[in-house]
């Protein structure tokens, strides 16, 4: 038997009085809340880039005028390159593309899955580096496509669900050769993910944001100090703004990017690292991007990548 | 599980749990207009930051996580006060041995407070109690050892560790 005092404790405890407006007290927490959420979703949505969202009507033609855009855009940065540096290593292309397109009822998929050839300086097809980056690409398509049927199965296509999965060449630089994809995936809310492979046209070789660095150099540190010091400046200037840093819960915060962190080049050079939806933020704030001043890494990247 | 239907297994819980909420917040600041303010606070919280939870297992841990930490930080904020009324109030140890009610608890340490309320008048699992706090499940037992000692019961380790 437990101990007495311990059981009336216990009595004591159940009997502690409940408060007449306990419950419009918690109402009004809820409501709080919500209420913020909303507003912040409203803003995110004004701020948030446009998401790649290509609607086909007729299968084959859409796709085939894509294809040749594509090609036609790369071809055009390729000669571009070229008139400036004399010495040009390996080319990345996207060949052709397949799609996956499915309803049933109310759930929908679109998954683009594209091909993608790497040649050498010499004209013949890197096969290693072609077979590795396709695999790579179709092993994260078939595990939406496989999570997509799964979804079918498990619901019988009753729920409202939209996956859409598209692609684009976001860097076909000097060095770097980046195809990024957007998955969105509409439920009873949206979710954004976003993949990047790329391609270092000098050694003909796939990179992660490690294989920008110089061997054995501490980026991760810089990089992530960086950000903290990034999303503090934003959260202080601006309330709506909202990453998991500094807050009472310190396990879930934001330490530190990885290796394998995505990133991306933009048009003016710099590095941009990227996070999911709910990896540093909640959810409201969709994915987010830190654009890294290249003085931060200047002393550690190796050449040709940034500016 | 997407962010708007976390935040409606959150409301839903929050629904469910909020007779609990209140309690263990009084049991932390004795009066009823604090407990009220913590427990709304703990419930803002709680579906604004919804979408830090992944899994749905989670979310009644999680609950009881944050009426503690913004007890605790109430606590802090308005350490002067409770401190003081503590001195004239409380006493020493001794005046509450023979009680049995839960102001008997006042010798004990938030985290001690914590760990006997979840454990044996919520009848939380020790797993579970450990990662409310933070902490793993043998510090919570050594905790729950000394809270026991202190308040002077005498339990089995089965009685202290299991349901029943």
């Amino acid at each position: 038997m437990k101990d007495e005092r311990l059981e009336n404790m216990r009595q004591d405890y159940e009997h502690i009085r409940i408060p007449d407006n306990l419950r419009q007290r918690v109402d009004a927490g809820i409501q709080q809340a919500k209420e913020e959420n909303k507003e912040e979703k409203k803003r995110m949505k004004r701020k948030s880039k446009v998401i790649l969202f290509v609607k086909t009507a007729g299968g084959a033609v859409v796709a085939a005028m894509l294809a040749i855009t594509i090609m036609a855009n790369s071809g055009a940065s390729i000669a571009n390159a070229m008139m400036k540096i004399p010495v040009i290593g390996a080319i990345a292309e996207v060949v052709t593309f397949r799609e996956y397109k499915d309803t049933t009822n109310n759930m929908e998929a679109d998954v683009k899955v594209p091909e993608i050839s790497v040649t050498n300086e010499d004209g013949t097809v890197n096969e290693e580096t072609t077979e590795q980056i396709n695999k790579s690409i179709q092993e994260y398509t078939d595990e939406i496509i496989a999570q997509y049927k799964a979804d079918v199965e498990a619901s019988g296509g009753e729920v409202n669900q939209l996956v859409e999965l598209d692609y684009q060449v976001i860097t076909d630089a000097e060095r770097l050769f980046s195809i990024r994809f957007d998955k969105l995936t509409i439920m009873a809310s949206g979710a954004e993910s976003v993949k990047i492979y790329h391609i270092d046209k000098q050694t003909g070789q796939m990179i992660g944001l490690s294989g920008l660095f110089k061997d054995g150099v501490d980026f991760i540190n810089p990089i992530s100090d960086n950000i903290k010091e990034q999303m503090r400046q934003q959260m202080a200037e601006d309330e709506g703004k909202m990453y998991f840093l500094d807050t009472d819960m310190p396990e879930s915060d934001f330490q530190s990017i990885t290796e394998d962190t995505t990133f991306y080049v933009n048009d003016s050079g710099k590095l941009v690292i990227v996070f999911d939806e709910y990896e540093v933020a909640p959810g409201s704030m969709g994915s987010v991007e830190f654009e890294i001043p290249t003085e931060v890494i200047q002393d550690l990247v190796q050449e040709g990548f940034v500016s | 599980m997407n962010a708007e239907a976390i935040q409606k297994k959150v409301e839903e819980q929050v629904l469910d749990s909020y007779e609990a909420m209140y309690r263990l917040a009084y049991t932390y600041v004795k009066n009823e207009d604090d407990a009220l303010d913590i427990v709304q606070e703990s419930v803002y919280k709680a579906i604004k930051y919804a979408g830090r939870i992944r899994q749905e297992q989670h979310i009644r841990t999680w609950l009881w996580r944050i009426v503690m930490n913004t007890a605790v930080d109430f606590i802090r904020k308005n350490h002067r006060e409770i401190a003081e009324e503590q001195m004239e109030d409380v006493g020493k140890e001794d005046v509450y041995q023979d009680f049995d009610t839960i102001e008997a608890l006042e010798i004990l340490d938030e985290r001690e407070k914590t760990v006997v309320v979840l454990r044996f008048f919520e009848d939380q699992k020790l797993d579970d109690i450990a990662r409310i706090l933070n902490e793993n499940t043998s510090t919570v037992k050594t905790v729950l050892y000394r809270s026991l000692k202190k308040l002077k019961i005498r339990l089995t380790e089965g009685e202290m560790l299991y349901e029943g």
